[in-house]
């Protein structure tokens, strides 16, 4: 049972108004697995989890969530379905405190007694956030905020999470931070992570299985050790 | 001095008026990034309907109840069919929609009811209220007024600050993305923020009605005042609606005191053309940038 695809994507071919980005993707993610997605920019990552997310609408092909067809339904349905999507560049809303972004993340999932557990497990896991509650997420850093929406995310115990470039602009330092985060996830929690990065070395370093975009097509997929050590194809797509 | 106090006093009831349109329009503003032109013809419409209830129950609060409830539907209703089409295209649909709407309530209010001013009941008694010799220029239904309105403002606050379904509001408008990839319905979110408009407008028609007497146009120029408060206040802030309204009411009756009251609605556009050329984000107007 644990072997089988928790999110499978089939054959989606997806892109904005005339120009394709994705033709014909197809990738699975186990449970408790981390999956890289890597490629130059342009290749398609990120338009892949906007599109499973439900913001685009794939033209052809289909994505299931444990056997659920979620192809065509609405971004906040694919959210409950336990599919959490967090975006590049954040999506931290600035308006609110850091304690309403978390309670926001927690709002369709639980009763009140289920928020208050989700925000003293988040508080517990992250320090960081738990010591600036009352604050206004804007007033938080790029690194801080990048742990708020992880943080957020999981406060609806997702069983799936995309994350898109967490690494973005952050020093290496917090980026560790960040990627030995998402390994805790999946040992811990047994969340099932597809994360697409532009920093294909340190993405590898923590994935179980490697998938590469070229101009919206799978042009490798290995396990992440087999992929890491193909000299040629690193070269090629990944630039190291 | 004595006009003075009288003035200032008898300002603040129709201001608060003012404010429930103006707060009205920034909850849909915020949420939806519409001008609800039919904000005021929603208002008169359910004031009908409060007068229907009147005329049978012969209670004023069964009436004043209903037009509330009528009011939540209303603005549910409207957002669901009429608005949530346009809700994602150019903002011009939007305008054509509302005003298409304004028109199509007042000619609905017109076959029902017919044209003519029907006078429609104060809650509490109209007579002046003195303090002592001094008569203060209001009522103690003027009292009622500002009183229901602040109740309705404050119970927004409440709403928006503690509670669920006030996060959800407030997260759909300042970033309706990233709230739908928190699981936010965001669709039924907005149906709400309508609802709460059309119930806030509602109160402001029921209150202002013993003033202007009740007929398919009575809302019109208190719209256009309520939406010059709501720019006065700046359109994104709640607070702003009820302070400009406030203002703008107070200033009005200055005008209407001291100048002559064929001034008032001459100076009531003079303010909205004065603010949207000098300082057309509001005297409130959010710090932050927002979020696209």
């Amino acid at each position: 049972m644990a072997d089988q695809a928790l999110l499978a994507v089939e054959d989606v071919v997806a892109g904005y108004g005339g120009v394709l980005a994705l033709r014909g993707v197809s990738l699975s993610v186990r449970p408790a697995t981390i999956t890289a997605v890597l490629g130059a920019n342009g290749a398609g990552k990120t338009t892949l989890l906007t599109t499973i997310s439900g913001f685009i609408r794939p033209r052809q092909g289909r994505i299931t969530l444990a056997g659920a067809d979620l192809t065509r339904r609405r971004p906040e349905e694919i959210a409950r379905a336990g599919l959490a999507h967090v975006p590049e560049g954040q999506g931290v809303i600035t308006e609110l405190t850091v304690e309403e972004n978390l309670r926001l993340g927690a709002l369709w999932r639980h009763g009140s007694a289920g928020r208050s557990e989700a925000l003293a497990d988040a508080c517990q896991r992250f320090p960081l956030l738990a010591a600036a509650l009352n604050r206004s997420a804007g007033t938080l850093s790029g690194g801080e905020r990048q742990i708020l929406v992880i943080a957020r995310a999981l406060m609806a115990r997702p069983r799936v999470l995309l994350l898109d470039e967490p690494s973005l602009g952050l020093a290496p330092k917090i980026v560790a931070q960040i990627m030995s985060l998402i390994r805790r996830l999946r040992d811990e929690n047994g969340l099932a992570v597809l994360l697409v990065e532009q920093n294909a070395r340190s993405a590898l370093n923590i994935a179980d299985r490697g998938v590469v975009l070229n101009l919206g097509r799978v042009v490798a997929a290995e396990d992440a050790p087999v992929l890491a050590a193909d000299v040629g194809l690193r070269k090629h797509y990944l630039g190291f | 001095m004595r006009e003075f106090i009288q003035f200032t006093l008898g300002g603040i009831s129709f201001g608060m008026v003012y404010a429930a349109i103006a707060l009205s329009l920034v909850l849909i503003w915020r949420g939806t990034r519409i001008l609800n032109y039919s904000q005021g013809a929603m208002a008169m419409f359910t004031t009908y309907i409060a007068f229907t209830v009147i005329g049978h129950t012969g209670s004023y609060w069964a009436g004043f109840a209903a037009a509330l409830a009528a009011g939540l539907v209303l603005g549910a209703l409207i957002e669901r069919t009429v608005i949530r089409p346009v809700e994602n295209k150019p903002p011009l649909n939007a305008v054509v929609i509302t005003i298409g709407l304004l028109v199509f309530l007042e000619g609905l209010a017109g076959i029902i009811y017919g044209g003519q001013y029907r006078s429609f009941p104060a809650a509490f008694s109209i007579t002046g209220l003195r303090a002592g010799s001094l008569a203060l220029g209001i009522s103690r239904n003027d009292v009622f007024v500002a009183c229901a309105v602040l109740a309705a403002a404050l119970g927004l606050a409440v709403l928006f600050r503690y509670t669920s379904a006030g996060l959800r509001l407030r997260a759909a408008a300042f970033n309706a993305y990233a709230a739908r990839l928190l699981g936010v319905r965001v669709g039924r979110v907005l149906t709400l923020g309508w609802a709460l408009a059309g119930l806030i407008g509602a109160l402001a028609g029921v209150l202002v009605s013993p003033d202007t007497f009740l007929y398919p146009a009575s809302m019109d120029s208190i719209f256009v005042l309520g939406f010059t408060a709501a720019v006065i206040g700046g359109l994104d802030s709640p607070v702003g609606a009820v302070v400009g309204g406030l203002i703008l009411g107070v200033a009005l009756n200055y005008v209407g005191g001291y100048l002559g009251s064929n001034l008032v609605p001459i100076f009531g556009l003079a303010a909205l053309i004065v603010i949207l050329m000098f300082r057309p984000s509001g005297l409130f107007a959010a710090s932050t940038s927002r979020q696209v």
